[in-house]
Parts: C-alpha cells; sequence; structure tokens
C-alpha cells in the first residue's frame, strides 16, 4: 500500500514540474541561453582516483549556463547511501542530484525520495543508453535515473608477474589456484586478492556455481540453493590454500595497494580502478603491464555482476528545472566521452562506443563485451539490503571458521526476513 | 537573567539546611577544605512554602524544561515506536513540497517478543558483558597500579603523569583513528613491527577474536588516564598517618596495601567503576569507527548495534532499533540499581 | 640488592605543584627508600605506560608529516612535507567543520553550563517537593544510551527542521551534558559554606541575587570544569553528529574526518594532519583543566 502512496506522491510532483517547465519545449539545445539558473547541489560518489576529474566536469556545467552554480560535493561511496537517507528522510540537506549506485535507485525510489523523469529534460535520447544500463534506473514502469557509466567487474592482473611465473591468465578459480601456487613458488608472491570485505565479491562466485541471490520472477530466494554454498566453499578454498589473501576491511584500499605495489599478481576489479591501478609503481611507468581479463569461471560458468552509476534527481529539490538538465549533462555524450578518455570508464551510451577515442581504448576494449555479458541483478527495491546478511556471513566463512553450508542458510534466512512483505519462499 | 526581576518582590526565603544534603566533606576528589558545616540557622519550616519553592523551582526549571523536552519526550516516543512496526518506508516524511503521512501501525510487544526469541539479541548482550567488564576491569587494574606507581615519589614523576594522561586529551574519534592506521592488517605499523620479529601478520581486526582484543585494548587506551587521575587523587587523600602506624604495627607491603589503600579508595572506585560501566556499556565511537561491529558482527555491542538498525542498515527499522534502545536501557538501570544496593549493603554513603 | 637507604629524592618535588599533594610531603617513609632494582622497575613500567600512552599520537603526528604514498611506512619522516596540512586546510571543507564543531561545542558549554549551576545551586541548598525524583532523572539521565533516543530524535529535528542545523545538534547534546554537569555542579556547591548564602541574606540578597552575585564567582572552578566537560564530550561526540549532519559543509569535525578514512578509500595523510589540528588544542586545553575536571567527576557523583 504504502508504495503506491509514495509513487502517487512522486508523480505528482511529475506533474508540477511538468507544469511549471511545460513552456520550453526546445530545452534540448538552450546551451548558452541561460534560461536555467540557480545553485545544484551535485552528490558525487566517484573514488579517489576519478574525483578529480568528476569536479572538473561538474563544474563545467557552468559554463554552458552562467547562471547555474554548481556545487560538487565528493561523497564517499561506503557513506553516501546512509548519507542521503539520512537527508531525505530527514528533508534536510539532500543534494539535488546524486550519483546513484545502480542498486540504489530502487530502494531510494521505493521510499519516494526520486523524482521520475519520464518525459522530462533528464531523459534525453533515451534509445541510445545500453538496455542493460537502462534496466537500473526503471522501477515500477516509471524512470528515476539515467546511466552514466556502467561496469562490471574483470580480474586484473600482472603481466610481468604472470609471465615471470610462465603461467597464463586463469580462465577459471580452478586454474587460478594451480597458477598461484608458480606464482608463490617463482616471485614470492600472492596469486590473488580476494575482495572479503565487500559483498558484491560474492557475486562472480555465485555466478560462477550458477547461482543467484534470488529469483524475482518465481519470488524465491535462490541463494540457500547448492551454488551458495559452493561458492563460500570456492572463496574459503582460495584463502585457506594461500592462492588468495583477504581482509574482512578495508579491501578496496588494501586490494589495490597490494595489486599496486606487486604483493598480489591479481585481483577481481572493476573499471573503476583502472585509474587508480595505474597510478602504482608496478603500472606507473609501464602503463601496458596491467591486463584485464574476463572474471574466472567456476564450475558452471563465468559470471560478473553488471554494475554502474546512475544519476537521479531528488524528488525534494527546490530546483527541479536546472537539476534535470544538470542530470542530462551528466549522461550526456559529451560527458561520457570525457569520462572514458580520462578515467577509462564504460560509457552506456551506445554512440559513445562509436567514437575513436573510446573505440581505441584497451580498457574499454575489454569491458565492453564482458559488460555486454554481464549478469544482470533483480533490481527490486531490496537489491540494495541483500548485500547485508551476505557480507557478515563472507566475513564469518573467511575468518570465523563458519561452514559453507550454514552460512549460505544464514543469508537465505535473512533474505527471507528482508523480503517478507513480497512473500518469497 | 529575567528570574531577578521576578525575584524583587519576595521577601528574604530561607535559603538554609544547605549543609544537610551533602555527605560528610571526604575530600576524596582531592582539595576540598574540611567543610563540616553544618549550620542549621535553617529557619526553614517557618517559611511559606510556596515562597520557598518558588525560588528553587524557578531555578531547576529549565533543566527540567531541557529534559522534559529533549529526553522526556523522546523517551516516550522511542517507547511507543518500539510497539510499532516502523520503518524508514512508512514514517511520516516530507519530501520538498510533498507530505507523506505515517503509515505504521501499533503491534504491541511484537517487537520484543521477536528480539528476545532470536539469538542475535543474546549474542550481542553477551559481547557486551564481556566487553564491559573486560575493559572496565583492565582498565581499572591499570590504572590503579599506574597510579600507585605514580603516587612514590619518583625522578619524573610529572613527566609521566603528562605524558599517561595524554590519551585523554585528545578526541576519541581521533585516537581511535590513529589506532586504526596501526592496526591496519597489511600496512599498518604493529604488523610490520612484528613481521620484523619475524612474527606473522596479525589480522587485527580482520578476525573475530583479534578484533574483541584490538577494540577492548583501544578503549583501555582510552579509558587508563581517567583511572589513573581519579585514583591518584584517592591515594592523595588517604592520610599518610595510616601507613606510618601499620608500618609500625608490623604490616608487611601488601597488608598495608589491602587493608589501608584499598579501604581508603573505595568511595572514589565505586563511583567511577559505575561511570566507567555505564561509558563503556554505551561506547559508540570506538566500535563504530574501528571495525564498525565487524567482522561479522563479533564486535557489534548492543549500542552500535541498534545504530545500526536504524541508520545503516537497509531497511532502515526504526522499531526494532527503539526496541533495543529501551532494552538497554533497562539493562543500565537494573544493574544500577543493583550496584548501589550491593554498596549500600557494604556500608557505603553513596 | 641489600635495601640501601637512599636519601628522598627532592628535585621532582619542586617540578610538582606543592599545592596538589598536601598530604604527601608529611610522610618519610618507605616510599622514599628503594633498592635500585625496585626503582629500576618502577621507572620500567612508568616508562613503558607512558611509551604506550604517547605513541599513537605521536605516530599521528610524525605520519602527518609524509608524503600521502608513504603514510605507512614505518620510517620516521623520510621526505619531510606539510603538503597534508596545506590541502587540508585550503582543498577540504575542514575549516567548515571546525566552525560548525565550535559553534555547536560553544553553544552547548554555554547553555549547558548555566542551566546545570542553576539546578546544582538548588539541590544543593534547598530542599523542595519534586526533588528527590529530579535528583533521580539527572542520575537516571546520565546513562541513557543514545540508541534509545536517537530514533525519536531525528524524527522530531527532521519535523522541526533542525537537521542539518548547528542548534539541533546542540539541543541534541545538551540531554548528553546538563544531567551529568548539574550532578558535578551540586558537588562544587556542597564545598561552598553555606554562611556565605546567608550572609547574603543578611544583605537583603534575593536567592538568585545570592547565588548570581556571591556563590557562582566562587564556584568559579566548578564552572570551568563543568564547561570543560561538556566541551570535551561535546567535542568528541559521533553518533548523532553522524546521523544528524548530512552533506560535506554541515557536518562537525567527527563527521569530517570519517570522509578521509572509510571504507572505500583512505587518504591517511590528510586525516592525520587533520586529526593533529584537532588534538594539539584540545590536548593543550585539557593539560590545564585535567586536575579540576577528575575532581570534580568524582566529588560531584560520590556526594550524591
Amino acid at each position: 500500500m504504502r508504495r503506491v502512496t509514495a509513487v502517487t506522491a512522486a508523480a505528482a510532483v511529475l506533474a508540477l514540474t511538468a507544469t511549471a517547465c511545460g513552456g520550453d519545449g526546445g530545452s534540448s539545445d538552450n546551451a548558452g541561453k541561460g534560461e536555467i539558473a540557480g545553485t545544484v547541489t551535485y552528490w558525487d560518489t566517484s573514488n579517489d582516483a576519478e574525483k578529480g576529474t568528476y569536479k572538473k566536469i561538474a563544474e563545467d556545467f557552468e559554463k554552458k549556463h552562467p547562471k547555474v552554480d554548481v556545487k560538487y560535493v565528493h561523497v564517499n561511496f561506503g557513506d553516501a547511501n546512509q548519507k542521503f537517507k539520512n537527508a531525505a528522510g530527514g528533508n534536510s540537506g539532500a543534494p539535488d542530484v546524486m550519483r546513484t549506485e545502480v542498486a540504489w535507485v530502487a530502494d531510494f525510489a521505493n521510499l519516494g525520495y526520486l523524482a521520475p523523469l519520464d518525459g522530462t529534460p533528464a531523459l534525453d535520447d533515451a534509445g541510445d543508453y545500453l538496455k542493460t544500463a537502462a534496466g537500473s534506473t526503471r522501477f515500477k514502469g516509471k524512470t528515476y535515473a539515467v546511466p552514466q557509466v556502467t561496469d562490471t567487474l574483470g580480474l586484473f592482473y600482472n603481466k610481468k608477474m604472470l609471465k615471470e611465473a610462465g603461467v597464463g591468465v586463469p580462465g577459471s578459480f580452478d586454474e587460478l589456484k594451480k597458477s598461484a601456487k608458480k606464482i608463490k613458488s617463482k616471485t614470492g608472491k600472492t596469486g590473488l586478492y580476494l575482495r572479503g570485505d565487500d559483498p558484491y565479491w560474492f557475486l562472480p562466485y555465485l555466478y560462477g556455481e550458477g547461482g543467484d541471490l534470488v529469483d524475482p520472477t518465481a519470488k524465491k530466494v535462490t541463494v540457500d540453493d547448492a551454488p551458495g554454498a559452493k561458492a563460500f566453499a570456492r572463496m574459503k578454498d582460495l584463502v585457506d590454500s594461500g592462492a588468495a589473501v583477504t581482509d574482512s576491511s578495508d579491501g578496496q584500499e588494501n586490494g589495490l595497494k597490494a595489486f599496486q605495489d606487486g604483493d598480489v599478481a591479481m585481483i577481481v576489479d572493476g573499471p573503476w580502478d583502472i585509474a587508480g591501478a595505474q597510478q602504482g609503481k608496478e603500472f606507473k611507468d609501464d602503463k601496458d603491464n596491467l591486463g584485464v581479463a574476463p572474471v574466472p569461471a567456476g564450475s558452471k560458468a563465468a559470471g560478473s555482476p553488471q554494475g554502474g552509476w546512475n544519476l537521479s534527481v531528488y524528488a525534494g529539490t527546490k530546483n527541479m528545472r536546472t537539476a534535470q538538465e544538470f542530470a542530462k549533462y551528466m549522461s550526456s555524450a559529451e560527458v561520457q566521452q570525457r569520462t572514458t578518455e580520462e578515467l577509462s570508464l564504460l560509457p552506456t551510451r551506445e554512440s559513445v562506443y562509436d567514437k575513436p577515442s573510446v573505440r581505441g581504448n584497451k580498457m574499454v576494449e575489454f569491458f565492453k563485451p564482458a559488460v555486454d555479458e554481464a549478469v544482470q541483478r533483480p533490481w527490486i527495491a531490496e537489491g540494495n539490503s541483500l548485500f547485508e546478511p551476505v557480507r557478515g556471513q563472507m566475513d564469518a566463512v573467511l575468518t570465523g571458521g563458519r561452514s559453507p553450508e550454514e552460512a549460505a542458510d544464514k543469508v537465505g534466512d535473512d533474505f527471507r526476513k528482508l523480503l517478507k512483505d513480497q512473500d518469497y519462499k | 537573567m529575567a528570574v531577578e526581576t521576578t525575584t524583587g518582590s519576595r521577601p528574604a526565603p530561607a535559603a538554609g539546611d544547605g549543609g544537610s544534603t551533602a555527605g560528610p566533606g571526604r575530600g576524596s576528589g582531592g582539595g576540598d577544605a574540611d567543610r563540616t558545616g553544618r549550620k542549621s540557622g535553617a529557619s526553614g519550616r517557618l517559611g511559606r512554602a510556596v515562597s520557598r519553592y518558588w525560588y528553587a523551582w524557578a531555578m531547576v526549571a529549565p533543566v527540567v524544561g531541557v529534559i522534559g523536552v529533549i529526553v522526556g519526550y523522546p523517551l516516550l516516543r522511542g517507547v511507543y515506536l518500539s510497539l510499532t512496526d516502523a520503518d524508514e518506508a512508512n514514517v511520516e516524511r516530507v519530501i520538498g513540497v510533498n507530505h507523506l503521512p505515517a503509515t505504521y501501525k501499533f503491534t504491541g510487544l511484537d517487537n520484543y517478543v521477536s528480539i528476545l526469541g532470536d539469538s542475535v539479541f543474546w549474542d550481542r548482550l553477551g559481547w557486551t558483558v564481556v566487553w564491559t567488564a573486560g575493559c572496565v576491569g583492565v582498565t581499572f587494574v591499570l590504572g590503579l597500579t599506574l597510579a600507585v606507581m605514580l603516587n612514590r615519589q619518583v625522578r619524573g614523576r610529572s613527566f609521566y603523569r603528562i605524558g599517561m594522561i595524554v590519551p585523554w586529551g585528545i578526541p576519541a574519534f581521533v585516537s581511535v583513528f590513529a589506532w586504526k592506521m596501526l592496526f591496519n592488517e597489511k600496512n599498518g605499523l604493529l604488523n610490520q613491527v612484528l613481521d620484523g620479529g619475524g612474527i606473522d601478520a596479525v589480522p587485527w581486526l580482520g578476525d573475530p577474536f583479534w578484533a574483541k582484543v584490538a577494540v577492548i585494548a583501544v578503549n583501555v587506551w582510552l579509558g587508563v588516564p581517567f583511572m589513573i587521575v581519579a585514583m591518584l587523587g584517592a591515594l592523595q587523600g588517604i592520610p599518610g598517618e595510616l601507613y606510618e602506624a601499620a608500618e609500625m604495627d608490623g604490616a608487611g607491603p601488601w597488608q598495608r596495601f589491602r587493608n589501608i589503600t584499598l579501604p581508603g579508595l573505595r568511595a572514589v572506585s565505586s563511583t567511577v567503576v559505575l561511570l566507567s560501566t555505564i561509558w563503556t556499556f554505551n561506547m559508540f565511537p570506538v566500535i563504530y569507527l574501528l571495525t564498525r561491529g565487524g567482522p561479522e558482527d563479533s564486535t557489534e555491542i548492543l549500542v552500535t548495534y541498534a545504530f545500526r538498525l536504524s541508520f545503516i542498515n537497509s531497511p532502515r527499522d526504526f522499531a526494532t532499533s527503539a526496541a533495543w534502545g529501551v532494552l538497554i536501557l533497562v539493562l543500565l538501570s537494573l544493574f544500577t540499581v543493583v550496584y548501589r544496593r550491593a554498596l549500600r549493603r557494604q556500608g557505603e554513603v553513596w | 640488592m641489600a635495601a640501601t637507604e637512599t636519601t628522598p629524592e627532592t628535585a621532582p618535588a619542586k617540578s610538582a605543584p606543592a599545592k596538589s599533594a598536601p598530604v604527601k610531603t608529611a610522610a618519610p617513609r618507605r616510599r622514599g627508600e628503594r633498592g635500585p632494582l625496585a626503582a629500576f622497575g618502577l621507572h620500567a613500567g612508568l616508562l613503558a605506560a607512558t611509551a604506550v600512552a604517547l605513541f599513537p599520537p605521536l605516530w599521528l603526528l610524525v605520519t602527518s608529516f609524509k608524503p600521502k604514498s608513504e603514510s605507512f611506512s614505518t620510517a620516521v619522516v623520510r621526505d619531510f612535507t606539510v603538503d597534508n596540512y596545506t590541502h587540508v586546510v585550503a582543498d577540504t571543507y575542514f575549516l567548515t567543520w571546525l566552525g560548525n564543531s565550535l559553534i555547536v561545542v560553544v553553544g552547548t558549554t554555554l547553555v549547558g553550563v548555566f542551566i546545570a549551576a542553576t539546578t546544582g545551586y538548588a539541590i544543593s541548598r534547598f530542599r523542595f517537593p519534586g526533588m528527590r525524583p529530579l535528583m533521580w532523572v539527572l542520575l537516571i539521565t546520565q546513562m541513557f544510551p543514545m540508541a534509545v533516543l536517537i530514533v525519536p530524535l531525528y524524527n522530531t529535528m527532521a519535523s522541526l527542521g533542525l537537521l542539518n542545523q548547528p542548534v539541533g545538534l546542540i539541543i541534541t547534546y545538551l540531554t548528553v551534558a546538563v544531567p551529568f554537569c548539574a550532578w558535578m555542579m551540586k558537588g562544587f556547591f556542597d564545598t561552598v559554606p553555606v554562611d556565605i548564602d546567608e550572609s547574603g541574606r543578611v544583605d537583603g540578597l534575593t536567592p538568585f541575587g545570592t547565588f548570581w552575585r556571591l556563590i557562582l564567582p566562587l564556584a568559579r572552578p566548578g564552572l570551568a570544569v563543568t564547561g570543560f566537560y561538556t566541551f570535551v564530550t561535546a567535542w568528541a561526540e559521533v553518533a548523532y553528529a553522524t546521523a544528524f549532519m548530512t552533506g560535506e559543509e554541515n557536518l562537525t569535525l567527527a563527521g569530517g574526518l570519517q570522509t578521509f578514512v572509510n571504507r572505500y578509500g583512505s587518504d591517511w595523510g590528510s586525516m592525520t594532519a587533520a586529526a593533529v589540528i584537532i588534538a594539539v588544542p584540545a590536548a593543550v586545553v585539557f593539560g590545564f583543566a585535567q586536575r579540576h575536571l577528575v575532581a570534580g567527576l568524582t566529588a560531584g557523583a560520590t556526594k550524591a
């Protein structure tokens, strides 16, 4: 019931704004006319290596629209969801536009925090968006965000180290485990950095065994089926056998540092860390040393989740029109091309992939096909909350000695609690 | 202040009978004069009740107001929320011009039943008790030991004293970050030093056991200075003659410690132990900033877990969080009552 | 090993403020006589404890002068730099956070101490209906876990539009500070002789006049201590600050530091520099106040 209320309320906002700015039909090419004005606060959630570029991009909006003042605020990815909810739930301090993780859109929209964008200037040339990327922007038949970058996980590897150890790029985790032994004996270093702190990294193992978290069409929790336990077991085995090292906290920092410094030969990571990895001492002077391959396969398949970032507009913004224009700008082909050129991030627009500078980008060359095959997650309101139980059990399995079966069962139980309103089995 | 003008019309009241509420000035905290002021010049009982109480009430009014409005009301609301199914999707929200009314409903004791029937609460409670007892116990013993050492005439005493108190002067959230840096498993100084000594890296914050050790260690580090200063004050309040007399009677150092020092410290230590217990039980920043309750939930105490329920988890479960809060309050009240009763039985004035 | 009679060292006695330990000087007993081994043990123990106490803050200080990329190196400053400081001050919201913290903390302290003082005085001097319940309430409120208040307060603040406002935090912190301060102030007023109240009365002063003109000036050390306690509590509070303040420019220091070091990336350089800027003044002020602080804390509570 309450969902309905939220959605109707949000729709009311839409109606209001639509009437408010109904007159300016030709908004698509109004750059320079300066008809939009005011301050637009933008929360950016990019990482340390990316944020400088994003700040510049965001502030360049002022050049196009001199009357607009862009207030760029960097918010850490880890705190952003929490902070936005604090702010939006308290009706105070929420940004006009926010760079929203794909799994957050449904969550926020469900709470009525996001403004629907269908039919507004924000949704510009929607047909150009990759289908996979656009999927996460929709919730209950409405569009609540525009995609900015898309991503998936890949296996980053240190070419020199693999060569030194005389092993190829592993295509499966079994192979990776064997290679790790050789790497250890030849170079003394560890094969893989396994992200044990972040539940997102559970997904490739789960998909690799042919499983998934939930099946929204059958309304069924699937994580505690056999593949779930196998995925936990796989991760545990990699760590226990010494093929991989892990941390239960600070994984982003420690993992990237270990890879940058050549303490590990491989790490499963996404395009957002390309720029960061290349700043490390193993890659700084030899950018070609960084190799990227598909995520290794489990016993059934190779699979990696589709992720990425969208731009959403806060439903309570006082400057709806400007916010929409800003979201449109940040998701435009021009900006996407720029983020690819400067940060090797993957565009969400078909047309951008045709640009020579993008087509020639090595990382894009690799990641584009990977993204096309990435596993789409169920974009349900609870999608984001599903991660927390996984995180706990990943910790328990990797550090606390809980058995993979128990862990998978526990996650399943927690999922059912979270999804009890939807009657998941 | 406005109050001063209102008083003008009233004749002098009986401000008297002041000393009666104060216990005998035992000077335990150090430094107050020996006041046995039992001036019963209080012509109190003659005064008109109203004119007498008027002043007192006016003086406590701001605090009563503050407590009533920002403690009392939220508390009642918290208790009420704990009896509902409120979460972030059904509480009243204002989003810009939109107003979404509250749609949560009263569910009676359901939250309490499910909390108490779930092992999560008991696990967290168990660890919270270990955490509190461990922190307070270790802090107390260390603080007392160091205070006794400092209480001797030792060269460089001021230096040691100031040095040891430093952790108290730094905001806890700053110190916790310093420790977090030292504890970092891969690159932290502690493990690099251990590594230099040929010891394998300890997963300080990554292993349930070590994470518990780490959070307790940091909290002890933060708490010892207070303990030292409090104990030092108390030690200095014990008259030296007692020791001399005991020594003359042939009491050894240990006996002197047991029979003079410890009893002499009792008043202060019972207070600081109670205070530390309450503080530690509710200690939020150390755990939240150092481990965020991880790995898994192993270092999550009741307070941090309640915070997580309402501000970190998704969906935010306000009702359950409030119920946790109420349970925590009940536990602390129980503890205080029991503790005070135990002290009273031992003849403490407290 | 023979317990050779060593003369009590008199040198340090000079450096220690004489006032602080009036009782001790009169005791010519075994404290002064120690075998060298015992003396060694004593110093070793004290030194070790001091080292443990000082090391983490010192390491912060050291790290803050290292370039960002070397934050974790074990070496003591190899390439000295103040980049972290200039970065923190110039490129981040640090100064804004500092300002926010100061507003919140000073506001809390002023309001908190004043209302705590009147209450402390009233409980110390008067007996009035409602006094015992009030004392109980004060005592119990001291141990209120923030967990029980935070959600309702958050909702209330939200509906009053006080989230992200310093005022909201000030009001919130009063819940933490006032009950305890009232207790401490009561303890201080108890040490002020009642004769003074009476002399005020004889001079024709109202209780408020007495309180304001005679007692309050005498209780200045107590005010300083409660003020300082409030200051420290509010300065270091994390939970409310994290939940009630969002948006980078509204944060207080406790929230601001968290943005430097978090789950997805850590800028230890900035963090350490900011930490030093926060810690040094706090520690210095604290150094002056701490002696009285404990007296106040324990006195207020033991005399309950």
